[in-house]
């Protein structure tokens, strides 16, 4: 990613807005955008979402694959996620090797969905020791208009959760069964705009604001995966506020997935 | 996910002349790259438009126009080009001991040269006098194809800009935002009571006491949702 | 192409396995402003072909090294996303991709007007979501819309689009089986107002009569997805 350019009168304005508790668009400090989120929207993914927060548009595709399991874990398969941020998502997005924002972007997405245990690995064993089930989750941005994280997260599990594997293309069975996968992690990012955390930052928020944290919570709030990303620093009444929304909005949002299978 | 698909024959039409949005005309003809727009005999061709095998061609995509004789497009959509003597903001993306180079929203970037900034500018304290990342209120002193172009900070009311904000419009909303004769910029800027000042690069500096900058910001996001429903196609 | 002529895919008839006649489209959708952040967009969805375009500039040309003194320069990447196809694609550098990356570029270059953003480039980011045999076509088609959406100065739209010979019947714009078990490939990119063309690539077997039949299969098609493109821009005004 192209480092943009900070104009300095933006953080100048986010930091009025802020002490007034106002935001560029007018959003509460824990107001979320328009959202929206739709499963089965790709019909060579064997499961798939696409999620629109405000400007921001990414797709989730499910592809499955088979692996050898590996030697310490003979009945399990896996899951391997990756994340593309390319550059039709904006001016800023460059071609090239991926940048250490979307290898970031990826790698946590990944971690709040691993370490909930969603996924049953033991469910994707095919024949112990020679071969099994590898879910392939591909995060794929196509408007990047802030908070890529909450999008790819929420696109990801809404994907897997309504994913079908592929059973009888691969000729393992006669008959596809759905993924095996038992909960729904929630990721929220919070962003110090203008001094204070706000969720769900935009484009121009990002662009001015400093540290971000994001906190992934699964069905009974326990919590999953947390990042600090950025330079800044934050203190543990900042993090206590945002906790207790993420144990709310995390809900709403489990709500929304949950709504659409 | 945007749609326009709305066609009145109210629609807005935002001309150079800014006439106003609701006149009862009827709406002039949206066109296509490579659409045929008659003959060229007795017709010139203005902005948008190519003369090819003795036809008028539309090249960008936007409303018709004809004044006189001369077949112009008004485009829905345009990457801002600067012209001499366009007033612009700029920020600054970098400095040489005596150049600043400015980000004006343009193909290119402009440069301000230490002789045009500033009067108090010592060779080497360029970053001291505008730092990278501060916003400039300019003019466009000179375009040339083979360098970038140049802006200049000599003259009335040119300044760095240090307080309020600076909003993005697209450069084909302007004329709408000026209305007839500036009509619609004076109310704005009373009912606000900011200083308002509209660039042609499509950027504006509204500055003054913080609910009168949030009103206009309000009024100028309304207007850009407004453009993209009726008449304009998102 | 795999020439399997056991596969019946066009019965005596002249019906194809979805449905269609020789001469027929898959059915094709378009959409502009779809990615809000870019200076222009459209999305073509074409048969099960899912593509999206995006367009950036004209900006300043970086690297210093790709710049022109006297005209802009078209920086266009085509790129399958990973889940677009049957069998997942790894991402990073391919060899396809970066060669219709390239024909698509000297197609659009043709019909720019780039000499009027001397020192510039214009970005056209070409994404394929989903796959399904004529993607470059697709990926083509919606660059246009998406250039002229974006306020870029064309002299004319490229539309772009293929036809082959299935069972030895020539027919318009092939489908995945056919693509896959057919017996030649024709992909053109066609100016609509004067029938001339920027793009054209061939693969597979065809006598002179029947590469004729298939050239003028897409000069005719051209005409109606043409008309997709200006509605979509119009958005349904007249």
């Amino acid at each position: 990613m192209a480092i943009p350019l900070v104009p300095q009168l933006l953080r100048a304005h986010l930091a009025e807005l802020a002490e007034q508790n106002h935001r560029m668009d007018g959003r509460g400090q824990w107001e979320s955008r328009e959202i929206e989120l739709q499963t089965n929207v790709l019909p060579n993914a064997e499961g798939s979402a696409m999620v629109t927060m405000g400007d921001t548009i990414v797709y989730a595709g499910v592809k499955f694959q088979i692996m050898t399991p590996y030697p310490d874990r003979p009945n399990q398969g896996g899951l391997m996620c990756s994340a593309e941020v390319r550059p039709v998502a904006g001016r800023n997005w460059e071609a090239g090797p991926p940048s250490p924002e979307s290898i970031e972007l990826g790698r946590v997405v990944d971690r709040g969905i691993r370490e909930s245990g969603c996924i049953d690995v033991d469910g994707l064993c095919i024949i112990p020791g020679e071969k099994a089930w590898q879910v392939i989750l591909d995060l794929f941005a196509v408007s990047d208009d802030g908070n890529l994280f909450d999008a790819f997260a929420l696109a990801g599990i809404a994907a897997l959760r309504t994913a079908i594997v592929p059973e009888v293309k691969y000729e393992v069975s006669d008959s596809d069964r759905p993924l095996p996968i038992s909960k729904t992690p929630i990721m929220c990012s919070y962003h110090k705009v203008g001094g204070r955390f706000v969720y769900d930052a935009d484009g121009k928020e990002e662009l001015g604001g400093d540290e971000r944290i994001h906190i992934t919570l699964g069905d009974d709030d326990n919590v999953h995966s947390l990042q600090k990303g950025l330079k800044g620093i934050f203190t543990a009444n900042e993090f206590a506020e945002i906790m207790e929304h993420a144990k709310s909005r995390c809900g709403e949002l489990r709500d929304l997935v949950h709504g659409g299978e | 996910m945007k749609e326009g698909r709305v066609a009145r024959p109210d629609n807005m039409s935002v001309s150079d002349t800014a006439d106003g949005p609701r006149n009862g005309r009827r709406a002039s003809p949206l066109v296509t790259p490579g659409e045929d727009l008659g003959k060229s005999e007795g017709r010139e061709a203005g902005h948008g438009v190519l003369v090819m095998d003795g036809r008028l061609t539309a090249t960008k995509h936007g409303r018709m126009n004809e004044k006189g004789n001369e077949v112009s497009i008004q485009p829905l959509r345009t990457a801002y080009i600067p012209r001499p003597g366009d007033l612009v903001i700029g920020y600054v993306e970098g400095c040489t001991n005596n150049i600043w180079f400015i980000d004006i929203g343009a193909p290119f970037n402009a440069i301000l040269p230490m002789s045009l900034g500033p009067g108090n500018t010592s060779f080497g304290g360029t970053r001291q006098v505008i730092d990278i990342g501060e916003a400039i209120l300019c003019r466009i002193q000179e375009v040339e194809e083979t360098h970038s172009s140049v802006v200049t900070m000599k003259g009335l009311g040119l300044r760095k800009i240090r307080s309020g904000t600076i909003e993005d419009v697209e450069p084909h909303l302007l004329g709408l935002l000026i209305g007839k004769k500036g009509n619609s910029l004076r109310d704005l800027k009373n009912e606000s009571d900011c200083r308002i000042v509209v660039c042609d690069n499509g950027r504006i500096w509204v500055d003054g006491e913080f609910d009168g900058v949030v009103s206009v910001k309000t009024r100028l996001k309304e207007m850009t949702l407004e453009s993209k429903a009726v008449g304009g196609v998102a | 192409m795999g020439g399997y002529g056991d596969i019946q895919m066009i019965d005596e008839n002249g019906i194809r396995m979805d449905g269609r006649k020789a001469g027929d489209l898959r059915p094709i959708e378009i959409e502009t402003g779809v990615i809000p952040v870019a200076d222009g967009s459209a999305r073509v969805i074409w048969g099960n072909n899912h593509a999206v375009a995006a367009i950036y500039g004209p900006m300043e040309a970086h690297p210093r090294k790709i710049q022109r003194q006297d005209r802009a320069v078209l920086d266009v990447r085509y790129n399958m996303a990973p889940f677009s196809t049957s069998d997942r694609i790894r991402p990073g550098f391919n060899r396809r991709s970066r060669e219709i990356s390239k024909v698509t570029a000297e197609a659009l270059e043709s019909v720019v007007l780039v000499e009027m953003y001397p020192r510039s480039k214009i970005r056209v980011e070409i994404e394929i979501l989903a796959a399904e045999a004529g993607t470059r076509c697709v990926g083509i088609t919606a660059a246009s819309v998406a250039l002229a959406h974006a306020g870029i100065p064309m002299t004319d739209m490229v539309v772009s689009v293929a036809s082959g010979k299935i069972n030895d019947v020539v027919v318009c714009d092939l489908n995945k089986e056919e693509d896959n078990y057919g017996e030649a490939d024709l992909p053109m990119g066609i100016l609509p107002n004067s029938g001339e063309l920027v793009f054209l690539q061939m693969d597979g077997d065809l006598s002179q009569e029947e590469f004729q039949k298939a050239w003028d299969y897409n000069m005719n098609a051209a005409q109606g997805i043409h008309e997709i493109m200006v509605d979509a821009l119009k958005g349904g005004e007249s």
